[in-house]
């Protein structure tokens, strides 16, 4: 800090802000991710049709442009997009679909279209963006369904996201306690703690986990199988948390503070709660957001594979499932648009953690 | 009649040595402080001087039960009656800290980085006198003021403040209390040579004030020699010395203590500082 004096009155929380917003980076991860959990909470709204709606003119179809300048070259202030025609290739019965001038599809905002249940809550037909009755839009294209693709990584950025926070935050639960009680009472059993984590550390995570999830009954509803992914995931991902809770835990019980906290005839619960846990906040958050891009990730990883999530449920590696062939690459490139999605969270989300942990760090800034 | 605030007697502390490995085990231990006896008289300083890793601060620690005692007894007077510090359980302490308070070496560790002054210095109030909440703001100003803060220091954090500011927070919450017996652990060592002056005068007039008992761990011969009756010189563990300060630095009669004192530089530069050889000395 160039001048301690102006800093004199803030909190280390306000101090820690202020080194977060220099963060530039960090901070434009931060507002894209806080976009994306805004889109999939109201994924209903945003969405133009419903992830399981099928346009039967468009199978396979590629992504429409957006115009505001129609092929006479006159303006439209309402962009629009073209409709499909579609041809068959004689020779090697693909399916090519070129944009025909004469179907201009108007987009609409904020206008009536299909019908949908907000959050099964009550009955709803206004979206963010739609077309009219009949016409149809695909920003990103459709899939073998003729699903709208665009809709459905909204649908599905629900549930990809969601199950990167809930797992974290049980992740959390598991690991602050498990690791608190190691670092706290250490001794006999901090040593066998820390022998279960090496060894569920130690062993393949993915194979587990398809074990695990290929357990899950089938039978189960969709709402049973996510909720089950969730806590596969986060058994074997409290283990990292847990150890850097109990080295944390170690380290500060041998503060000075804490240590005059003691001496001040302070209880056990006002020093873990008032001086143990203040001080480590900032690192435990920042582990978590870490955390998060993994959990996402593996929870793609096994959508993909075929052992996590399951058709009905729509989300990022469900989706990918579609891209599982080599022919999706030449034929319907599109169908990677959620890798492109699960790719950017990752990075933003690794992103914002770095900020985090540099902005958290107390060696990083005030020496006065 | 004597009226010594603490006795202590046949005092060590003890730390395990472990084996690392898939079943640690103890293969023995070390012993910090061993079988050490002195007694503090109300109202007086002792020192405790030594060098680095000769268990003095171990030994204050052990005292307050920072860390557990081996054996021995350490006798303090309080308000109630005579107890043995190293008889009781923890709980049993917590009402007794009121009494004892320590002052860390260490400014910067010692206060929470997380909270503001005002609370720092409150906190011994709210854990031993949760029921005079109103009164605690008042308490926590008068106090700052006698250590010679202002109190629009109330609302800020520690790192706002010197290192002789903060030493100046940590015996505020060490005293709020009004306790009988404060242990100094190198209390001033880690501050500039002003600023530790200043600091050493502020706690003779507190004593005066207040009628405190200090023991002061040092590892600086002068600052004993300036602020304490008393003194123990203490090496590996053992008490080699002990007496009044005026005859350990004047007639020293342990080759230890001939040691740190053939250390002290002179304020004279032209005197060239000649420690005496450690291995011509019988230390043991």
């Amino acid at each position: 800090m160039a001048n301690p004096e102006l800093f004199k009155d803030l909190s280390s929380r306000r101090l820690t802000w202020l080194r977060f917003k220099r963060h530039k980076l960090a901070l434009v991860s931060g507002g894209f991710l806080i976009f994306l959990y805004f889109i999939a909470a109201f994924c209903e709204f945003f969405a133009p049709y419903e992830p399981n709606w099928r346009n039967p003119k468009a199978i396979f179809a590629p992504p429409q442009e957006i115009h505001f300048i129609d092929n006479q070259g006159d303006f439209h202030f309402r962009p629009f997009v073209y409709g499909y025609s579609l041809t068959i290739n004689p020779e090697t019965w693909v399916r090519e679909y070129t944009q025909d001038p004469q179907q201009t599809h108007s987009i609409y905002f904020f206008a009536k279209g299909q019908k949908y249940q907000f959050w099964n809550l009550f009955s709803a037909e206004h979206h963010f963006i739609t077309t009219a009755s009949g016409q149809y839009l695909h920003l990103f294209g459709t899939d073998k369904l003729g699903r709208d693709i665009f809709s459905r990584i909204i649908y599905g950025a629900r549930i990809s996201l969601s199950l990167g926070l809930i797992g974290v935050a049980l992740t959390l639960v598991l690991g602050v306690l498990i690791g608190g009680i190691a670092g706290y009472v250490g001794g006999r059993i901090d040593n066998l703690i820390q022998r279960i984590i090496e060894v569920l550390q130690s062993i393949p995570t993915l194979p587990l986990w398809m074990a695990l999830s290929a357990a899950v009954p089938v039978h189960w509803s969709p709402l049973g199988v996510y909720f089950s992914i969730i806590v596969i995931l986060s058994f074997i991902q409290w283990t990292g948390l847990a150890r850097v809770v109990r080295g944390r835990f170690l380290a500060l019980r041998e503060e000075d503070f804490v240590v005059a906290a003691r001496l001040l005839g302070a209880s056990q619960l006002r020093i873990i709660t008032r001086h143990l846990l203040p001080s480590f906040m900032s690192h435990i958050i920042t582990t978590a957001t870490l955390a998060i891009p993994g959990m996402i990730l593996a929870e793609t990883a096994l959508s993909f594979l075929g052992v996590g999530l399951r058709a009905p449920v729509v989300s990022w590696g469900v989706l990918l499932q579609q891209a599982q062939n080599f022919q999706v690459i030449v034929l319907t490139p599109w169908l990677l648009l959620p890798g492109i999605f699960v790719i950017l969270v990752v990075i933003a989300f690794n992103l914002l953690g770095d900020g985090l942990r540099d902005a958290a760090d107390p060696y990083g800034g005030h020496q006065s | 009649m004597t009226d010594n605030i603490l006795e202590v007697n046949n005092f060590s502390v003890k730390f395990p040595l472990m084996k690392r490995g898939l079943l640690s085990r103890q293969v023995g231990e070390f012993t910090a402080v061993n079988n050490v006896s002195f007694s503090v008289q109300r109202g007086s300083s002792l020192g405790i001087v030594g060098e680095s890793g000769s268990g003095k601060t171990t030994l204050v620690r052990a005292i307050l039960r920072a860390i557990d005692p081996a054996s021995g007894s350490a006798v303090f007077q309080s308000h109630t009656g005579a107890v043995d510090l190293c008889q009781l359980s923890n709980k049993a302490l917590i009402p007794l800290r009121m009494q004892m308070q320590m002052i860390f070496q260490d400014p910067f560790a010692s206060l929470n980085p997380r909270m503001k002054v005002a609370d720092i210095v409150s906190e011994p109030l709210v854990i031993h006198r949760p029921e005079q909440h109103r009164e605690h703001r008042q308490m926590v100003i008068h106090m700052l003021e006698r250590v010679g803060l202002e109190a629009d220091t109330l609302h800020r954090f520690p790192h706002a403040f010197s290192g002789g500011q903060r030493q100046r927070i940590g015996i505020a919450r060490a005293l709020i209390l009004n306790p009988s017996l404060v242990i100094c652990d190198e209390a001033v060592s880690a501050l500039d040579v002003s600023v530790q002056a200043q600091v050493l005068n502020l706690l003779v007039d507190l004593q005066q004030e207040m009628n405190l008992t200090y023991i002061f761990v040092a590892h600086d011969l002068n600052v004993v020699h300036h602020f304490c009756e008393q003194a123990l010189v203490m090496y590996h563990g053992s008490v080699v010395e002990s007496g009044p300060v005026e005859q350990i630095f004047t007639s020293p009669r342990h080759d230890y203590t001939r040691l740190l004192l053939s250390a002290i530089p002179s304020l004279d530069p032209d005197i060239k500082l000649s420690p005496l050889d450690r291995n011509s000395l019988s230390l043991e």
